[in-house]
């Protein structure tokens, strides 16, 4: 009887684990595999994979002497950098600020209602604000006598545009889950700061900070995670970017998958966009971990 | 002398706080406000060489005449169903396997948890042909199921209800097996109700997932719209409203989708925080 109970829980666990394993198997184990093997195909999916011609590595070659992909991981590099150091750091601001203040269901509530609504309205609204006769930014320039910027037609511009709309709609997730961090930091330790006259710089930079630091690394990791795939936003607001002045790694992947049906192309692009987000997150934590803090286990 | 300037250098701190929260309030609401506005405008306003703020006269009959243009009623249907049925199977597969790697042991716990970490790392890219291709190969194309099955287990979920389940104490769980309840029983009985708080959480995160999501629904729908979702009935607004004279409906549908998902919010907001703060997301 002693020795049968253990068996028992083993199994349970395995059994409460078989809607994932199954899962993962179809949906993660099997397109990883096909993935890679249709990266090293000329394949337009309207044939069997099986008479699809060989042709090695020559994709991740091609994509990499590329300069519209090329031009793409640049642009998108640029923009999870930017958003996601820019959105993350104002979110830091206001919450703090927020933190305890009045009517503070209200400001975190304003806040959020970007997050919750979809990113494919949230650009066709920008869209509107950011026209360049009629759009109300411009019409705020002129009033300090600036001239009319070309927010999405501009090249030099319109990824800028889109960045801004993005760290606009992603200040409020942020934002919530640094409350729920700020709500575990005792108020003792403010109060022992406070006695040493500590002012509210000092107690930000001292206290607060470094006791965010483990849902800092959270957000900055998987805000790049997101970042790196960001479809939505240029989808929408690029279309009329000069150029493909917005692409992005994903929008090259979607395009020449669904649209020239390039699948063995849009494969290798795919594990690219892999690789750089692997590394990137490697490099979030072990930043972080030289910092000073553990992982999550 | 001094503790009057003290207190008065605290008002001036506080003023400037207040001001930088309204200030950001103010960026936040603009684009929602001058959205309802413009909602209610004619095109001529709309397309007018200075921007107006305001409607002359609110042309409430805007909404009733996109309703007669594009499917919106269905596009509703769809995206209610689609987020509903993956929230429902999320909230149930995330729980099952987050018992099981939060208290059970058996060998290769460790490892398999660390893998369904892993597969948060991976792009939705990688995904999208051969997923695509299944369902074509399973006949699941012009169905429901395309867009649900994909999506019924998640990395994030499981590893969310982990970490609460975990800290559910052991002498609770050990004294119903003494009782002779089975892991199974515990679950339903003991974990389930405790885990109600958590449940909300992820149901809420998973539904304003799905309900929001456009790369998946948009390859899927392309070969049979009666599927489309709300954001890829969006992304073809422009087509349907291309002229001049249909030009301002664009924004009288964008309040359709966007104001239910605000609202549905509104009541849930408490919820969502308590969930964030519950499962210790300042000490992971």
């Amino acid at each position: 009887m002693r020795i049968k109970s253990p068996n028992k829980r083993t199994l349970a666990g395995y059994i409460f684990l078989l809607p994932a394993v199954l899962f993962y198997s179809l949906f993660f184990g099997f397109p990883v595999i096909f993935s890679f093997i249709v990266s090293t195909r000329r394949w337009n999916m309207l044939v069997p994979l099986s008479r699809a011609r060989v042709v090695g590595f020559s994709h991740y070659e091609y994509l990499l002497n590329n300069e519209l992909f090329m031009r793409a991981l640049f642009n998108t590099l640029t923009y999870s950098l930017i958003t996601v150091s820019v959105s993350l750091t104002i979110a830091l601001i206001f919450a703090v600020l927020i933190n305890g203040a009045k009517f503070s269901v209200l400001w975190r509530f304003i806040y959020f209602a970007p997050v919750v609504t979809p990113q494919v309205a949230i650009g066709t609204i920008w869209g509107y604000l950011y026209r360049p006769n009629n759009g109300l930014l411009n019409s705020f320039l002129k009033l300090f006598g600036i001239k009319p910027v070309y927010w999405l037609t501009d090249p030099d511009v319109a990824l800028f545009s889109i960045m801004l709309t993005a760290i606009w709609s992603g200040i409020g997730g942020s934002m919530l889950i640094l409350t729920a961090g700020l709500r575990n930091i005792p108020q003792d330790y403010y109060d022992a700061a406070k006695i040493d006259g500590a002012g509210p710089f000092k107690q930000f930079w001292y206290i607060t900070v470094p006791l965010l630091k483990p849902t800092l690394l959270f957000l900055t990791a998987t805000g790049m995670i997101g970042a790196w795939q960001v479809f939505d936003l240029p989808f929408i607001m690029g279309r009329n970017a000069p150029a493909k002045s917005v692409m992005t790694v994903s929008w090259y992947v979607y395009e020449t998958a669904f649209q020239s049906l390039r699948m063995g192309r849009a494969s290798a692009g795919a594990f690219l966009l892999f690789c750089v987000i692997f590394s990137v997150t490697l490099l979030v934590l072990w930043t972080f971990r030289r910092g000073g803090i553990e992982g999550y286990e | 002398m001094n503790k009057n300037k003290k207190a008065k250098v605290r008002i001036l701190l506080e003023f400037i706080r207040y001001s930088i929260i309204v200030f950001g309030a103010f960026w936040m609401i603009l684009p929602f406000f001058w959205l309802f506005s413009a909602s209610l405008m004619t095109p001529e306003e709309l397309l007018s060489d200075v921007p107006k703020w305001l409607p002359a006269k609110p042309q409430w009959n805007n909404y009733l005449e996109v309703l007669k243009r594009i499917p919106l009623l269905m596009y509703y249907k769809n995206s209610f169903i689609v987020a509903i049925t993956v929230t429902l199977i999320v909230v149930f597969t995330s729980s099952f396997s987050g018992y099981s790697f939060a208290k059970l042991r058996f060998p290769g716990r460790k490892i398999m948890f660390r893998f369904v970490l892993s597969t948060m790392m991976f792009p939705v890219f990688i995904f999208l042909i051969p997923v695509y291709y299944l369902m074509k190969l399973f006949g699941w194309l012009d169905n429901y199921l395309s867009l649900i099955v994909p999506f019924v287990v998640s990395g994030y979920g499981i590893f969310l209800m982990r970490q609460f389940i975990m800290t559910i104490p052991d002498e609770l769980l050990d004294s119903a097996r003494i009782d002779g309840a089975s892991e199974f029983r515990i679950y339903i009985s003991i974990i389930l109700p405790l885990l109600k708080p958590a449940l909300a959480t992820l149901g809420i995160l998973t539904f304003i997932g799905q309900w929001n999501s456009f790369l998946w629904p948009l390859i899927v729908t392309t070969s049979s719209q009666h599927l489309m979702t709300l954001p890829v009935g969006i992304s073809r607004l422009s087509l349907a409203f291309s002229t001049t004279e249909t030009q301002h409906l664009i924004l009288t549908a964008l309040v359709y989708q966007v104001i239910p998902m605000v609202v549905v919010f509104l009541y849930l907001q408490r919820y969502y925080i308590r969930g964030f703060v519950l499962s210790g997301f300042g000490n992971i």
